[in-house]
């Protein structure tokens, strides 16, 4: 591990940012969907400075994961070295009692820890923000998916009534899903918020691919009707998905695991995805508030493996010009061209790769 | 072709429509009209279902209705008259197609092809052809004679298909030589073929929406297309070229109609507006006039000096035409610096129509009220009615009253189980019994309470009914049950009748329909013989071996309360019992069962309905609610409340209900 570490210091040589510090997360037992997803949420900066900036002013209240989260970025923040590695031990420890799923040593999806921990975090905040009026309640799972449309939707939206929370402002972006029924040709509209958007993944595509994808019109139809209020009959209707509020940090999941029937079991998905180290969206509504945000890629988890109880994740983040592997507690110095070998295989033949699973676009206007 | 597939694998479900014997004005839009030249005889076809005659002749409109066609189940979306006005054709959501002696107006024979909603149809006048197409992608062609010469152990059609839409098609049009025939469809791109040979002719591409709208000139030379982006083009078959875009709407084109010699176009659309233009000089464009719907279809009258129109609401409207030498002579003196958007705000060549074949008014709100048998429902145009859904009938009126009013004061504080959904796609209330998420025998209510049990309720006995059950009974009074021996021929139920005009479906769950006929014809030889395919066998099950459906059982706890002197007795006692078992019969159980003779409770089978029970209870003087009193939540308990409103309105939770005993200080 020495020999590892200062071969980073020397990498990195006299350009060694200030006040930063590179350290590897120790696993403890197919815990790197965590560390690898730690690693890329601590250098996506907004969100850091939110979770230190919690830790300033919650002096030892109740320990949360968020309370475990914040002692994990500060302590790492705080080191007196600047490469080296940490044991996250109190907050696996926390994130096992939270929540059932990932109590064991099994391998976990990266994607399903994100979510998880960022709708946690979010819940937490709300809950402390109300602790004046009402009690905290035990975890109201607050579901960013909002419920397929009802006929009379008085309150479509869960959260409306709240003041966003940092992480709202974050990761928070709006879709709008557009209804218009083939027979009397209205269209009905409705927002959902979103933390991340999923997107399929084809053959030697990119990213805007699937984000056109994505937002592509699907009919439904046959057994699939749209119920329309206006006809008060099925009928058939065209749907699309368009995104109306860039969020700051844009995270896409990409769709690797694939339910083959054939198999019985989740296949990885290896294509080609090219991710652009610039982004822009182009699948945005008509009304969209902030349609021209243009995002800088920040941090990529990555599966590394052929299956998803198999496998392994490390991420690579870019810090102050340059970017960094992290593999569990190594932290290596990377040239940012070896980055297009995590964009997957051109051959269909199934065999283990290390492909960008969690993308994590930052918007340019977020640094200040 | 009626045979009803046996073998399905598919749930069946039965449904009846809540109406009046006859219903002599539309409920709903007009989705097609077509007029018989000869005799001035008006065809429309209605969301509703049903297709009318009007006589157009007629001096008073009012007194124009002749007839309804009535054997369809959901809207018809399309019809053409043909054999010079002998037959009509029509085409409809329950996905069939059937075909009806125009003059004395009785379905002659349905076609079950297609397996999706059919959308429209096209008729080729010289070679009596008809095509019909739909959201199954598919179109069939038809010999109009050979569909006429169908009887019923005759019934087999041979069909030819024109392959290659893989959109749901929504337009379809044939020349009367039958020598092209197009489509339009959701892929925004015209298809042709050749209806002689099934090949393909072409492809044209320029639309950027659904096309729902195609006329073909009569030597196939040139097509008019209507898109829903809002557009009409004329077509060169021979070039394979749009020649001509026409944007006189705001708004999607839904219908079209050209003259004898395909000079000028008249268009209907959803922007409610209807234009008439010359198509090769679409600066020469007049609106007709503007209704108050967007515009569904369109038809010449009698003489060809203007139209008959139909829209979203249920109105059938004529309208003056404007000549079209005068037409282009006015536009000549007017229109020859305008542009085209200012030309459209000149006011509209009719202001009110010349003849209105008045509509009716569609139910188009409901709520089932919590004793699960009455609904209050709202019509278009603001009525406020009551429907009792055990019946099949409307109880009342209520005229224009607020609706959520009427809900509020006439739902009482009980608790039935859903058992029976509600359908208003085609104005009239469909009621729906299956078996699925909603079993049609979920409801058990005490017959006294449901104001049935009149003349049995004497003895002091309260019989329990079963709603769907008896529901079903009555709906199948008629049928005339097989191998039952005459004496002990049971019909229907002892307590009510329904409407014998109520119309019955077997269908699908979600799909086709298998069957439809009215109560009082289910005594027919081939209506009884249908019958005997379609019902299913949970209905056969109350209606011919009237058996009864499954009670629906309760659990719950049943606890001293905390203030009782006796704390001997602190274990839980699981008890089940119907769900109905009203709350008396727990007091009685406490009093004889717990309180006087500890020892034989506990074991969990618990209170068992009346019968045991109520022999106790008539010996001693005072009932057991004015010795018991039961709490739940806190709140005391009406006895004559029974366990499922308890739990629904007071216990409010998913987990077993929990009730809590005492005696009342008055009893010791």
């Amino acid at each position: 591990m020495g020999t590892n570490i200062s071969q980073l210091e020397r990498d990195i040589g006299s350009d060694f940012p200030a006040n930063e510090h590179y350290f590897g997360l120790v696993n403890f037992g197919n815990t790197c969907y965590s560390n690898s997803v730690l690693q890329a949420l601590y250098f996506c900066k907004p969100f850091r400075d939110k979770v230190l900036e919690y830790k300033m002013k919650n002096k030892r209240s109740k320990e949360t994961l968020l309370t475990c989260l914040a002692d994990l970025f500060y302590s790492i923040a705080t080191q007196k070295k600047k490469v080296g590695s940490i044991a996250p031990k109190k907050f696996i420890a926390r994130l096992r009692k939270e929540k059932e799923e990932f109590d064991n040593y099994m391998q976990q999806d990266a994607h399903e820890f994100l979510n998880f921990l960022i709708n946690h975090i979010n819940e937490i905040i709300l809950a402390e923000r109300n602790q004046g009026k009402t009690k905290i309640g035990q975890g109201v799972a607050i579901s960013e998916n909002i419920q397929q449309n009802t006929a009379n939707n008085s309150n479509s939206n869960t959260t409306a009534n709240t003041d966003p929370t940092w992480v709202h402002e974050i990761f928070q972006g709006v879709l709008t899903s557009e209804t218009r029924c083939l027979n009397c040709e209205t269209i009905s509209s409705k927002d959902e918020n979103f933390f991340d958007l999923q997107v399929d993944v084809d053959q030697n595509t990119s990213i805007t691919h699937c984000l056109r994808c994505f937002s592509n019109t699907e009919t439904l139809c046959s057994d699939n009707k749209f119920k329309c209020d206006n006809c008060c009959s099925y009928q058939e209707a065209q749907k699309r998905m368009r995104v109306k509020k860039l969020p700051m940090i844009l995270a896409l999941h990409l769709k690797r695991f694939k339910y083959m029937e054939q198999y019985n079991r989740h296949i990885k998905v290896s294509h080609r995805v090219v991710f652009p180290l610039e982004l822009r969206l182009f699948n945005t509504s008509d009304d969209a508030v902030n349609p021209d945000r243009m995002y800088d890629l920040t941090a990529v988890v990555i599966h590394c493996g052929s299956n998803t109880n198999r496998g392994h994740y490390i991420s690579i983040v870019k810090s102050h010009g340059f970017w960094l592997l992290f593999d569990d507690d190594m932290v290596d110095k990377i040239e940012q061209s070896a980055i297009e070998d995590f964009y997957g295989l051109t051959s269909d033949i199934q065999k283990s790769s290390e492909t960008g699973y969690l993308l994590f676009y930052q918007s340019r206007d977020a640094e200040k | 072709m009626l045979k009803n597939n046996q073998n399905s694998r598919k749930k069946m479900q039965v449904s009846f429509v809540i109406r009046d014997a006859e219903e002599k004005r539309h409920k709903r839009g007009v989705n097609a009209l077509q007029l018989d030249h000869n005799n001035g005889r008006l065809f429309s076809c209605g969301r509703d279902a049903i297709i009318r005659i009007w006589n157009t002749n007629s001096n008073n409109m009012d007194n124009s209705y002749i007839q309804s066609l009535e054997h369809h189940n959901d809207w018809v979306n399309d019809i053409v008259l043909c054999c010079s006005g002998r037959n009509l054709i029509s085409a409809s959501c329950d996905t069939t197609v059937k075909v009806w002696n125009a003059h004395k107006g009785f379905c002659m024979s349905t076609l079950r092809t297609h397996r999706d909603y059919v959308q429209a149809l096209a008729y080729a006048k010289d070679r009596e052809q008809v095509a019909s197409a739909g959201l199954d992608k598919q179109i069939f062609l038809w010999d109009v004679n050979t569909l006429t010469a169908l009887t019923a152990s005759n019934n087999t059609v041979t069909t030819s298909s024109l392959t290659g839409s893989k959109h749901s098609i929504y337009g379809l049009a044939i020349n009367h030589s039958g020598t092209i025939i197009a489509s339009g469809s959701t892929e925004n791109v015209i298809r042709c073929w050749d209806p002689r040979t099934c090949n393909r002719l072409i492809k044209l591409k320029g639309h950027t929406e659904n096309i729902k709208s195609l006329v073909i000139s009569a030597d196939g030379s040139h097509i008019l297309s209507g898109s829903s982006d809002g557009t009409i083009k004329l077509w060169s078959v021979g070039q394979q070229r749009c020649l001509q875009t026409i944007q006189v709407h705001s708004e999607g084109v839904w219908c079209l109609l050209v003259n004898e010699n395909f000079t000028h176009v008249i268009s209907g659309s959803r922007d409610k507006k209807i234009f008439m233009t010359e198509i090769r000089n679409p600066y020469n464009s007049v609106c007709v006039c503007e209704e108050t719907s967007p515009v569904l279809n369109m038809c010449y009258n009698i003489d060809y000096t203007g139209i008959w129109t139909t829209t979203w609401n249920s109105d059938i409207k004529m309208w003056k035409l404007p000549k079209t030498d005068k037409l282009s002579v006015k536009s000549q003196e007017n229109s020859s610096n305008l542009s085209l958007n200012e030309q459209q705000a000149v006011a509209p060549f009719n202001t009110t129509e010349e003849k209105l074949i008045k509509g009716g008014a569609a139910v188009e709100k409901y709520v089932v009220l919590n004793d699960k048998r009455f609904m209050v429902t709202r019509d278009t145009d603001q009525n406020v009615a009551i429907y009792d859904v055990l019946k099949a009938v409307r109880v009342e009126n209520l005229g224009k009253v607020d609706f959520d009013e009427v809900v509020k004061n006439r739902n009482k504080m009980v608790y039935v189980p859903n058992w029976f959904t509600v359908d208003l796609k085609t104005g009239m209330p469909t009621i729906v019994l299956g078996q699925d998420e909603v079993d049609c025998f979920s409801a058990w209510v005490s017959a006294t309470e449901a104001g049935l049990g009149v003349g049995q309720a004497e003895n002091g006995s309260d019989p329990k009914v079963n709603y769907g059950s008896l529901l079903l009974q009555a709906l199948l009074e008629y049928w005339p049950q097989p191998m039952a021996d005459i004496d002990n021929d049971i019909r229907g139920n002892e307590y009510f009748k329904v409407p014998k005009h109520t119309p019955i479906l077997f269908s699908e769950v979600g799909g086709r329909t298998g069957c439809r006929l009215l109560v009082r014809d289910a005594a027919g030889d081939t209506e009884s013989a249908l019958l005997h395919e379609a019902v299913p066998s949970w209905v056969a099950d109350v209606v011919i071996d009237r058996n009864i459906p499954r009670f629906i059982k309760i659990p719950f706890f049943l606890l001293p309360h905390p203030v009782m002197v006796k704390q001997d007795r602190m274990k839980k006692d699981r008890l089940i019992a119907n769900e109905f078992i009203q709350c008396r019969k727990v007091c009685e159980h406490v009093l004889d069962k717990i309180l006087e003779n500890p020892t034989t409770t506990g074991n969990g089978t618990g209170v068992n309905s009346s019968q045991n029970n109520s022999d106790t209870s008539e010996s001693s003087q005072i009932p057991a609610e004015d010795k018991i009193e039961l709490l739940c939540n806190d709140v005391v308990c009406d006895p004559s409340m029974d366990l499922r409103t308890v739990k629904h309105f007071i216990w409010k939770q998913s987990s077993d209900l929990t009730f809590y005993y005492k005696t009342k200080p008055n009893f010791s």
